[in-house]
Formats: structure tokens, C-alpha cells, sequence
């Protein structure tokens, strides 16, 4: 078969930019709301209240052990029954299918991002938070402007890989019927039968997508971390003579 | 809720083996099973041996190392599947489906733990490896004997992270058609069309069992005597 990837400036290439729109789109909503789930919950556990832990752990382990496809099914197929009717009946005039990914890959994501808040909050020694709030600075700004400023260092890096790791599963919006850039792949490949094209755009774009969002992440590390002083370069460990 | 119309014995077995009785077709479980063990395998193997590529200071080692990375973390792996299903065809290779998925999750597993590798040699003391250089060990020796073995084991926590998504990563192939446990899940679902969530938390109560399983096993092995015990006998 012989490939043509002039077609691709035609339909093809149209519908792949209306799915990267809603690729886009699922990915800055799910991001959003992933963080605010991981923020909560990575703070609540890090200061260890002793009622919530257990349901802290529960659901960062369930989220983190199960596959966020059957995430995105379960919230996708069973919001009819959980949902009382007239909700359930709004939300799917308004598109159930955005609503559910959106939904799974924020509570799927913001389990990870929750570990990841904790560990950059327990880089920062305790000590520090408990002058904090010997000084009379109370929770909140003992947060703010004590612990959060100096883990961010830590913590943007880790989000940074989050954050790809997020983009890339978008791509299983699919499962349910989301209209995203893999979608349209699907489709490209059913009714224009342009598929080898349509998937090596696909996964450029995915590409550089998350080599953007990694370069982002690695400019922010170097601007927070500049005032910090460097260790000694590390050596390289097989080195030859 | 109605589990005892999910929870019947032959959607358990369906859940835990597919039709390998009745059809003698494999599924289920068994075969999400079957490709995570297998991709955690490949990857491994990938992941050493490029990581140990990545170590090099030769430009010709570590660059093919390092494109091999960008690539392959830098796409999701569904479009990975992807390629490895809908494209051969096209240039008249035919795949199964079990071979695509095996392959996309190894070459996807493979390029994170590159980077493990990677992580691990470096985290092995400088002295050692100067001491064992003074003691006349070639490189391969040095590689074999000093340096893996110290890197493995601080590698552990890091690879029972990347296995445990290579398992839950496994539940992609149902997008291609492939009887795993979330196919068979799909399909016990659509039968009985009333019982979504029971169907969706037996899903996730497997996958949640066996998942913490890899890690519970990871975490024994953390023990320094055990891991000794099994990986060092000298």
C-alpha cells in the first residue's frame, strides 16, 4: 500500500485538530481538578489526622491499583444508578461521556498527585512547621508561607511527570466514546481508511505535546530552584579511563 | 445491588479463565496475566539492557538509548497498541492480537525502566567501583558483580511501581478486542445490563488483589537478608 501524507491537509487533518481541541480540553479540566483532589488529600495526610488516614489510604491505593480504563467505565456506565435521575438526565444532555473521563482520570490522577504533595511536604523537616506555628502563624499561612514555597522545588518535577502521564491517558477517553485525537484516529481508519497517516500525525502531536509539558516543567524546576546552591556535579559512574 | 446475579460461579469462572473450558479459548485473568507477566519480562530485559547503554559515556551507546526513551514515554500507549495492531496489516504482516499488545507494553515498560536502570547504577558508591577496578575486574566483570547487583536492590521500589502499572496497563487491550479480564468484565456487564457497578468493583477487586500482591512481594524482597538469600549466593 503505498502512503500518502498529503491527504492530511485536507478532512483528515481537520478532524485530527477538533480532537486535539478535546484532547486539550480533557486534559486541562481532568489536570485541574486532579490537583485540587491531590492538594486535599496530600495535605490531610501529611499532617496525619488519625480519622481520615484510613480512608485517605483506601482511596489512594485503590486509585493507584486499578486500571484507569475500568475507572473510566465505572464512572461511565454505573453514574445512572449512583446519580439521582434528574441529575443523571441533565448531564447527559450535556455530554456524559466529557463529564465521566474527566471525572475518572481526575480521581485516577489525583491519588498520585496526592503521594506526590506529601512527598514534597515531608522533604521539608518537621521542625520548620512547628516554628511556624510557634510563631502564631496559624495552619493555612503556616502552609503558605512557610512549607508550600519551599517543597514546590520538590513537588513540580514529580507533577511534571503527572502531568504527561495525564495527557497520554486521555487517550483512553476513547473507551467511552469521548471524541479526542485517538478517536478520530479510530475513525479516520473506519471511514477514510487513512490510517497509518492519520496515526503517525497522531502520535507526533502526542509527542510533542508531552516533550512541551516536560520542557515547561524542567524551565519552572530551574527558576525555583535558583537560588539553590549546587551540590558538586555528579560524576558519570562507568566512566572510562 | 444484586451480587448474587454477578457473583454466580460461571462468571467467576469466565472472570478467572475466559471459555478455556468450554471453548479451550483463553481469557480472563488468565490472560492479563499471562501478557503482564510477559511484558514485565520483555521490559525488564529491555530496561537493563538499554539502561546499562544509558550509563555508557559513549556517545554511540547512550544517544540510541536515550532517542529509545523520548520515544516511547513521550506517546501513550494506546496509540502504541495501536501501531502494533492496525499497522502491520496494512503492509501485509498479520499480528494477533496477543503478540501487539505483549510487544506495546514491553517497548513502553522497557522505556521507563531505562530510566530506573539508570537511576540504580548511579546509585552504587563510586568506591566500589573503583576498588573493583583495582582489583583487576574487566568491565563486564565490574557490571555483573558489583554494580547490578547493589543497583537491583535499589531499584526494587521503583520497578514494583512500574510493574504494577504494567498489570493495570494490561487493560488496554479489551480497546482492540482481546478477551481480557475488563473484556470479559464488559461483556458479563452488557449481558446482565443491570448491574454496572457491581461488575466494575468485582473488576477493580481483582485488580486491586493482584496488584498489591506484586507490591506486598517487592516489599519482602526489601528485606536485605532475603534478597541475599535468593539473588546473591556466593
Amino acid at each position: 500500500m503505498k502512503l500518502d501524507f498529503s491527504i492530511l491537509w485536507g478532512d483528515p487533518g481537520l478532524l485530527i485538530l477538533q480532537g486535539l481541541v478535546m484532547t486539550l480540553k480533557l486534559s486541562a479540566w481532568s489536570l485541574l481538578f486532579a490537583m485540587l483532589i491531590g492538594l486535599v488529600f496530600g495535605i490531610v495526610r501529611w499532617l496525619g489526622f488519625r480519622l481520615l488516614e484510613p480512608i485517605c489510604w483506601f482511596y489512594v491505593e485503590f486509585s493507584r491499583n486499578t486500571p484507569p480504563v475500568v475507572q473510566i467505565l465505572f464512572w461511565y456506565f454505573s453514574a445512572s444508578y449512583i446519580l439521582p435521575p434528574w441529575a443523571f438526565l441533565q448531564l447527559r444532555d450535556f455530554g456524559y461521556e466529557f463529564g465521566a473521563a474527566v471525572l475518572a482520570l481526575a480521581i485516577y490522577h489525583g491519588a498520585f498527585i496526592a503521594e506526590v504533595i506529601r512527598a514534597g511536604l515531608n522533604s521539608i523537616p518537621k521542625g520548620q512547621f512547628e516554628a511556624a506555628r510557634a510563631l502564631g502563624l496559624g495552619l493555612s499561612q503556616s502552609l503558605r508561607f512557610v512549607i508550600l514555597p519551599q517543597s514546590t522545588r520538590v513537588i513540580v518535577p514529580l507533577l511534571t511527570n503527572e502531568t504527561t502521564a495525564l495527557i497520554k491517558n486521555t487517550s483512553l477517553a476513547m473507551a467511552i466514546g469521548v471524541i479526542e485525537m485517538t478517536y478520530q484516529y479510530k475513525h479516520i481508519d473506519n471511514f477514510l481508511f487513512r490510517g497509518v497517516e492519520a496515526l503517525t500525525a497522531i502520535t507526533v502531536i502526542y509527542m510533542i505535546l508531552c516533550l512541551l509539558t516536560a520542557g515547561a516543567g524542567a524551565l519552572l524546576t530551574k527558576y525555583l530552584s535558583r537560588h539553590v546552591q549546587r551540590r558538586g556535579a555528579q560524576q558519570p559512574v562507568l566512566a572510562s579511563e | 445491588m444484586n451480587w448474587e446475579r454477578v457473583w454466580t460461579a460461571a462468571n467467576w469462572e469466565r472472570l478467572l479463565v475466559g471459555d478455556l473450558f468450554n471453548t479451550g479459548q483463553a481469557g480472563g485473568l488468565l490472560i492479563t496475566l499471562a501478557i503482564g507477566v510477559g511484558s514485565i519480562l520483555a521490559g525488564t530485559l529491555i530496561g537493563a539492557v538499554l539502561g546499562v547503554m544509558r550509563s555508557s559515556e559513549r556517545r554511540w551507546l547512550w544517544v540510541p538509548a536515550m532517542l529509545y526513551v523520548q520515544v516511547f514515554r513521550n506517546v501513550p500507549l494506546l496509540i502504541l497498541v495501536f501501531w502494533a495492531f492496525f499497522v502491520p496489516p496494512v503492509f501485509g504482516l498479520n499480528v494477533s492480537q496477543f503478540t501487539s499488545v505483549l510487544l506495546a507494553i514491553s517497548l513502553f515498560t522497557g522505556a521507563y525502566i531505562v530510566e530506573i536502570v539508570r537511576g540504580g547504577i548511579r546509585s552504587v558508591s563510586p568506591g566500589n567501583i573503583e576498588a573493583a577496578r583495582a582489583l583487576g575486574m574487566s568491565r563486564l566483570q565490574l557490571l555483573a558483580w558489583i554494580v547490578m547487583p547493589q543497583a537491583f536492590y535499589n531499584m526494587l521500589p521503583a520497578l514494583a511501581g512500574r510493574y504494577v502499572v504494567s498489570i493495570k496497563n494490561t487493560s488496554l487491550a479489551f480497546l482492540i478486542g482481546l478477551a481480557d479480564l475488563t473484556e470479559i468484565g464488559k461483556q458479563i456487564g452488557a449481558r446482565l445490563m443491570t448491574a454496572p457497578i457491581e461488575i466494575y468493583l468485582t473488576l477493580f477487586l481483582i485488580y486491586f488483589i493482584v496488584n498489591r500482591g506484586i507490591s506486598s512481594a517487592t516489599r519482602l524482597l526489601e528485606k536485605r537478608e532475603r534478597f541475599n538469600a535468593l539473588f546473591l549466593r556466593v
